[in-house]
């Protein structure tokens, strides 16, 4: 393999130009106070087009991106990101759209608003959908937020306090309950699924909601899932579908028909809209009959021909961000789904799924599998046998990038010892995952030392994360201040990381 | 496998998923399975799902031809005298700026938790915060939030784990939306959002209330817009802190004003937020937005989102990675600092860029413009009888509030419309049985308006006003 990345030695964009210490002032604005004014210039280069159009090309050449590597990242869903969907995205009739146009301006946005919200429902089988949730974690706290409301109007929220959700669940899930005020239970899971009776004693009058992913961050599927939500209905509580993992059963099952209340989906993952190397997103909130109430407002309406804005909801949660949501990443989701039509989303399904298990099935040679050898979109393997040879997980990794593939999610789930959770989606070939497999390989039999020392082949070394922490440099001006660069002991081990 | 048919341009689905002859057979027959069925044979059959309704795939020409007639309904504001504005602002971005964003190293990427495969997109985003950092005159920023109105949710939510107290104030001015997602924040942990009136001439705190507020004890936080929901300046704002003492203030400032208004680190805010579409992303009818959230140093560990921090590789060069992840959901989970993970590491990125594309200078240029502007069409206004224009007698920008004396707000600016003039946007909360005491709305210049479109928007405001009182 003779993979090498960019390396370009670029500076920081400040250190491209000399950048006065106290610029001078901007000239006056009339009518605005001298007490208001900035006394001098915001400290920035002045830069030709060129001179910023290089910078930036030059650190694009420095990242990883689906169209330059295959990126198995588990639980994110790394798809390709259709062309057409970008060049729709950039029409006029849809950049240049401000959410406060008057409804007679905006019918072509609010219909493909109002089509992609009720195809949505359906995929899920849920009453309704709402586009507002920027991203899923978003989706997750606005769902709380409707549970909460749900529960104090039939007057059971001063008892309902507790969120349980199985040792597996991402780490947003814990972390949205507690934010929309509810204490956050974790409960151990058994064989990599939910254990049906650990729940049904951990539910009782005091469980407002179980939130759960189904396939899970195992990469298993729940098969269990209506007991468990008839238990949770039959304690009076609600149930929640974390839809990072959907691609696995687009149009095989749905949460509605599993029995979950309301749900979250992710479109920058199952419906193949970027990622932006961290985000935009773009989340949905889909709910039942009895929750669809509560959904945030405005929600959009149809008479006849003509759609408008509903802001009469009295049930609803208000507000959870300015506008209706991502519609830019929304109008990408909806070029999927119109591309795909129904089998082609189940298409999806099944080829992520066969992807996912043909991929296990070639690894299980290499390390151990945990859990049943069935698994939907995604599978873990431990790294525990590395350690017989002084290696971690993290060392994998970064060998793997080395081969110019993304490296796996690791350590997660952390039910599994030196976890690696790897997702193929359904637009990887055949010849791309035998390609993995066999980078995985080498990487794997490589010696001990190659791949302490990995990776050799990108714009930097292994990257010293714990440095970075002790002595925090979080921007140009604790660059500026610093008097000398942190000593730094070598390469630290990663701390155990993502959720993606 | 039964895959739908297809082919490169006509029958259903495009080569998106890779369907070589014989690919899916061999991947079947690798696993010992002849049907892919086989693999769901763990969802149990009462979970199963029949038909969706969803219709046949479409070959791209369809799928083009379809969302176009969708888009087609739309009319953009690029059609019109625009003067839309707030939070969300309808500016050019240079061409440079969507080709860069555009880059699929940039656009297709993943959260950069690998470093060594991220260096290009941590050290964007470490001049993004850097670049934040310049503006508001704070020590620490991150890497992004969903949007303004959330970044100020996460600021509550900073702000009473640094103080005692359940009440948080806000101007009664500020938009109503974010007023929304303000009481959606404080709800989870019981907090109490409340209103400090305006003054009615100035449009700015009522001082005197703020003061009321703070004797009566148990504030833990106050938010200040900067420019406020009215899209004037407070005059009071150098003042603030010293009225609060030890509770936090936390301004919420538009980035272009930052260009030439004073940096708020430099009166004493403790956590700066602000709306950063304005900086190179088209509004795209309302998202993807740009959550700015910059804070004192002493605050970053109890603060919300990713960092970027500068550090070293194992060959000691410079290199930068995500860091003080500690605080975050997928470590701490339930006592993590927000749940926030996917955040809008690609709009920040076209923040800096607009920004350096722009320079410095340039900002400040700009600003004066669009003020120049604003300034020309109010005084248009100001002498038409009907209205009161600006309303607010305080400093402004670019933005400021016209109030309708004669007929609504909504009629208005529905007879503006007609008039290929889209004049602003009501300020109102639309939600049934809100409070509604006055017809105002925000007016905004962008770069489109030149003295033709404020002349266009003089006159048709004196004729949508006169056909009111035609039909009084």
């Amino acid at each position: 393999m003779s993979f090498r990345q960019a390396r370009w030695d670029e500076p920081p964009i400040w250190e491209l130009a000399a950048v006065p210490e106290a610029p001078a002032a901007p000239p006056p604005i009339p009518g605005v106070p001298e007490r208001l004014r900035r006394t001098r210039g915001v400290r920035w280069p002045e830069l030709s087009e060129l001179e910023v159009v290089r910078h930036y090309t030059r650190l694009s050449q420095m990242n990883f991106g689906i169209e330059t590597s295959f990126y198995p990242l588990g639980s994110c869903t790394m798809k390709y990101n259709p062309k057409v969907s970008e060049l729709l995205a950039r029409r006029p009739g849809a950049t240049a759209m401000h959410p406060y146009q008057p409804e007679a301006t905006a019918q072509g946005s609010m219909e493909l608003i109002w089509r992609l919200e009720r195809a949505l429902a359906k995929i899920t089988g849920m009453a309704e959908a709402s586009l507002q949730p920027a991203a899923g974690a978003h989706g997750e706290y606005a769902a709380l937020l409707m549970v909460r409301r749900y529960l104090a109007e039939r007057g059971d929220l001063d008892r309902r306090t507790e969120v349980l959700l199985p040792d597996t669940a991402h780490g947003t899930n814990p972390a949205s309950a507690q934010m929309a005020g509810f204490t956050a239970r974790e409960i151990p899971s058994s064989n990599g699924c939910v254990d049906l009776a650990q729940l049904r004693a951990s539910l009782s009058d005091r469980t407002a909601c179980f939130m759960l992913t189904n396939p899970n961050t195992a990469g298993l599927f729940e098969s269990e899932i209506l007991e468990i939500a008839e238990a949770v209905h039959s304690a009076g509580a609600l149930l929640y579908y974390d839809g990072a993992n959907l691609n696995a059963i687009l149009g095989i099952t749905s949460p509605g028909r599993m029995g979950f209340d309301v749900a979250h989906l992710n479109l920058h993952k199952t419906f193949a809209t970027p990622h932006g190397g961290g985000g935009p997103g773009a989340g949905v909130l889909a709910a039942s009959e009895r929750l669809a109430p509560y959904l945030p407002i405005p929600r959009v309406v149809r008479h006849g021909r003509t759609f408008r804005w509903d802001y009469d909801r009295p049930k609803s949660i208000g507000k959870i961000k300015t506008g209706y949501g991502n519609i830019g990443l929304d109008l990408r989701a909806y070029v999927f789904l119109l591309s795909h039509g129904e089998e082609g989303l189940k298409h999806v399904a099944r080829r992520s799924v066969l992807n996912s298990n043909y991929l296990a099935h070639r690894l299980s040679a290499l390390l151990d599998r945990p859990f049943r050898p069935l698994v939907k979109h995604e599978f873990v393997l431990s790294g525990a046998r590395l350690r017989e040879r002084g290696l971690r997980t993290i060392d994998l990794a970064k060998r793997l990038l080395d081969e110019g593939v993304h490296a796996p999610t690791v350590y997660f789930p952390t039910i599994v010892e030196e976890a690696l959770m790897i997702e193929p989606p359904e637009t990887e070939s055949r010849r791309e995952l035998d390609r993995f497999a066999e980078a995985f390989e080498r990487a794997i039999q490589d010696t001990p030392e190659a791949l302490h020392r990995a990776p050799q082949n990108l714009a930097v070394q292994r990257v010293d994360e714990v440095g970075a922490a002790r002595h925090p440099r979080l921007s140009w001006k604790d660059l500026r201040a610093a008097v000398a660069p942190p000593a730094t002991a070598g390469p630290a081990p990663a701390p155990p990381p993502p959720k993606p | 496998m039964v895959g739908p048919a297809r082919g490169p341009l006509g029958d259903t689905v495009p080569r998106w998923i890779s369907d070589e002859p014989g690919e899916e057979r061999g991947l079947l027959e690798a696993l010992g399975l002849s049907d892919v069925e086989e693999l769901f044979s763990d969802i149990p059959r009462k979970a199963r799902i029949g038909r969706l309704g969803l219709g046949a795939g479409k070959a791209e020409p369809e799928v083009v031809a379809e969302v176009d007639r969708l888009l087609d309904r739309n009319r953009p504001y690029s059609k019109f005298a625009n003067f839309l504005g707030g939070r969300i602002a309808p500016r050019y971005a240079p061409a440079a700026l969507d080709a860069l964003l555009s880059r699929s190293e940039f656009s297709t990427a993943y959260t950069p938790y690998q470093p060594e495969a991220s260096q290009g997109m941590l050290q964007a985003l470490f001049e993004f915060q850097s670049l934040w950092v310049e503006l508001t005159g704070l020590d620490v920023a991150n890497a992004s939030l969903y949007d303004g109105a959330t970044a100020t949710g996460e600021a509550l939510l900073l702000c009473r784990r640094i103080h005692e107290g359940r009440r948080f104030l806000i101007p009664a001015s500020l938009p109503w939306e974010e007023k929304s997602v303000l009481e959606n924040y404080a709800t989870g942990p019981g907090l109490v959002v409340e209103e400090i009136p305006w003054d009615a001439s100035t449009g700015s705190l009522d001082l005197g209330a703020v003061d009321r507020a703070v004797a009566s004890g148990d504030v833990f936080g106050m938010l200040i817009d900067v420019p406020n929901g009215f899209g004037h300046l407070d005059e009071a704002l150098p003042d603030l802190k010293s009225r609060l003492g030890t509770i936090p203030l936390v301004v919420s400032a538009d980035p272009l004003a930052l260009s030439v208004l004073a940096p708020p680190g430099e009166y004493g805010a403790d956590i700066v937020v602000g709306e950063g579409q304005g900086f190179g992303i088209p509004p795209a009818y309302g998202g993807p937005l740009l959550g700015l959230f910059a804070c004192r140093r002493e605050l970053v560990r109890a603060s919300p989102g990713r960092i970027v921090g500068a550090t070293v590789d194992a060959a000691g060069r410079p290199a930068y990675t995500l860091t003080l992840t500690t605080r975050e959901q997928h470590i701490r989970r339930s006592r993590a600092t927000s749940n926030i993970c996917t955040n809008q590491s690609l709009v920040a990125l076209g923040f800096v860029l607009y920004a350096s594309l722009v320079g410095p200078r340039g900002l400040a240029e700009l600003e004066r413009r669009l003020s120049e502007k604003a300034r020309t069409l109010a005084s248009g206004l100001g002498g038409l009888e009907g209205l009161s224009a600006p309303r607010f007698n305080a400093p402004y920008l670019h933005e400021f509030t016209v109030e309708i004396r004669r007929g609504s707000a909504l009629e208005f600016l529905d007879r503006l419309r007609r008039r290929k003039v889209l004049g602003g946007h009501p300020l109102a909360d639309p939600r049934p049985g809100r409070p509604h005491d006055a017809e105002r709305i925000l007016v905004a210049a962008t770069e489109a308006v030149d003295d033709k479109a404020i002349q266009r928007y003089v006159r048709s405001a004196r004729a949508a006003l006169e056909s009111v009182g035609v039909s009084a």
